[in-house]
């Protein structure tokens, strides 16, 4: 193929350089002013950049949130998702994709008319229940009723049809049961899925706004995005904690990010097929 | 071990009955908090409830007749009506044109993929606190970049006409890299024989796009337009956090109405928020169903 510089390929670069520079601009700005002392956010013309940098609107954060509290409760919430979720997915998954019994076609069309269901529907009648179940404002109360996912058992089965047949019965000639055949045979296979998807659970919760606002009262409760949410509301912390707390709940999943850029890509992307 | 319980064992171990334990957990997980809380919604609806679950009384279809005579209600449908509108073409518009670009792997494609999808890991909560201090009309950059330009100094979340606009613009800037990937997907799958027969027959690039890219990517594009849709029907985490509805009420959704109607504003009315939330349902329900029928449409005309 010939390679030319037409008009349109410079109009490409042009405008994808100036999606980048739009993309970026917001985080590049939170991390001067995260960083800016807090007088200089009443600056008039306001600037992106400060005459000098201190930590103090990091020392100060501790003080002014529940920031600590924050953190831990979004880790055991997500975090849990995360391994209970794709436990029991894959469980299920594999079930669906390998193993012969009655009602399989009905109970997977079933989940994936689950999948269907928007959780705006289901928000009060699941505060409700977990109210009556004693759960409310607890880890199990935000947990449980995320342990299993319909798009979760979606996603394995179709990673368990791909592996070749017969790949049970060496397992069952060696005396193996059901689910050590699962467990010691087929997960072992399935790494790079059950990562995929657990990363696409830990971004969907870690993100989740509305479910554990519904599901938490107190304040000790309350996860990064609704304890930063409830905060910023009320509007009584000054500038530069608020944009330390929101770098700092940003971090961790960029962190992860950078090193596992794959498997966020993946889940999307998988996600797109089932269309 | 003891007998009975080597007996169970053996008996649960062979494949057609192991099934059921392998699924159990799942399908009860997503039964006891999809399908129960779902009939549950119809229940309530019909009930007087309040959010400390004092129930007060059986009212039938009352409150979806009062569905009818809501002003607020039927401004808030306005409200998500008009964002769904102009936002999901936007991002569609926006996730096609630069996944049609980056979906080439060279190293700097690579690079602005990754870029781009950065903002959609990022939570709204967090997006949010960013740009209701990057728009603020005193101290925000971005409104001061606007006078420099000559414009007017734009009050974006604070203004009344111009909230939902922000909102819109807010969402675009942090999804549209969410839906690029799918599309990238999509196109990727495309075998480039295409593209070369194509060349051949003397094809320029807008006509390769218009013959081959859209009709090879229209599953994934159905499914891209169809989620967005569903996704921007149930509107709530951006304005939470920016305008909180305001300003007078310009941006309150439907979701948002929910929310307020149950969990912010006496009398906490849990029956009348899910009576609401049912018909949401419909409507949602309704416009999947109709976008799908045409995409599918769409897609045997051009097969």
């Amino acid at each position: 193929m010939e390679r030319r510089i037409t008009g349109g390929k410079i109009l490409a670069f042009i405008g994808s350089a100036a999606l980048l520079v739009a993309v970026l601009h917001p985080f590049l700005w939170l991390l001067a002013a995260a960083f800016k002392p807090e007088q200089e956010f009443m600056k008039y013309p306001p600037t992106v950049f400060a005459s000098h940098y201190t930590f103090d609107s990091f020392a100060k954060v501790w003080d002014s949130i529940p920031l600590l509290d924050f953190f831990k409760n979004t880790v055991i919430f997500s975090v849990g998702v995360m391994i209970l979720s794709v436990f029991l997915d894959s469980m299920a998954g594999y079930a669906f994709a390998r193993m012969k019994f009655k009602g399989n076609k009905t109970l997977f069309t079933l989940v994936l008319v689950t999948m269907m269901i928007p959780f705006q529907v289901l928000m009060i009648p699941l505060f409700v229940e977990v109210f009556k179940l004693g759960m409310l404002d607890t880890y199990w109360g935000l947990i449980i009723p995320r342990a299993a996912s319909a798009f979760g058992i979606y996603l394995m089965r179709s990673f368990f049809i791909s592996l070749p047949k017969d790949l049970e019965e060496s397992g069952r000639i060696d005396g193996l049961s059901e689910f050590q055949i699962y467990r010691k045979i087929m997960l072992p296979l399935c790494n790079s899925s059950m990562i995929t998807l657990g990363i696409f659970h830990l971004m969907n919760n870690w993100n989740d706004l509305l479910y554990p606002l519904m599901l938490t009262s107190s304040t000790e409760m309350r996860t990064l995005s609704a304890g930063l949410a409830m905060f910023v509301g009320q509007r009584n912390i000054e500038y530069g904690p608020t944009l330390a707390a929101s770098l700092l709940a940003l971090l961790p999943l960029l962190v992860v990010y950078v090193f596992a850029q794959r498997f966020f890509v993946q889940g999307v992307a998988t996600s797109g097929l089932k269309g | 071990m003891t007998k009975s319980f080597k007996n169970a064992l053996r008996v649960w171990n062979r494949p057609d009955r192991a099934a059921y334990l392998f699924i159990a957990p799942a399908l009860a997980i997503l039964f006891l908090f999809t399908v129960v809380p779902l009939l549950a919604t119809l229940v309530i609806s019909t009930l007087d409830m309040d959010v400390f679950l004092q129930v007060k009384g059986f009212v039938g279809f009352d409150h979806f007749s009062a569905l009818f005579r809501d002003e607020r209600l039927l401004d808030a449908a306005l409200h998500t009506i008009y964002f769904a509108g102009v936002e999901v073409p936007l991002q569609i518009a926006l996730a096609l044109l630069i996944a049609v670009y980056v979906s080439k792997n060279t190293r700097f494609r690579k690079f602005l993929r990754s870029v781009y999808f950065v903002p959609s890991i990022c939570s709204f909560t967090a997006i949010g606190i960013l740009a209701s201090f990057l728009l603020d009309p005193q101290t925000g950059v971005y409104p001061n970049y606007l006078t420099h330009l000559g414009l007017p100094r734009l009050e974006f979340f604070r203004d009344p006409t111009w909230a939902m606009p922000s909102v819109i613009l807010l969402t675009v800037w942090r999804s549209f890299g969410y839906s690029m990937i799918i599309l990238v997907a999509g196109i990727q799958s495309i075998p480039d024989s295409y593209y070369e027969a194509a060349q051949l027959d003397g094809a320029s690039k807008p006509r390769q796009f218009f013959s081959i890219t859209v009709p090879m990517l229209m599953p994934a594009l159905s499914f891209t337009v169809i989620t967005t849709m569903i996704a921007a029907l149930q509107v709530f985490d951006q304005i939470f956090v920016t305008t909180q509805g305001g300003p007078l009420n310009k941006t309150e959704t439907i979701v948002g109405y929910i929310y307020n109607t149950g969990f912010q504003m006496a009398p906490y009315d849990l029956g009348y928020a899910s009576a609401i939330s049912v018909m949401l349902f419909v409507l949602i329900m309704a416009i999947t169903l109709v976008m799908n029928q045409y995409f599918l449409r769409k897609e045997s005309d051009m097969a």
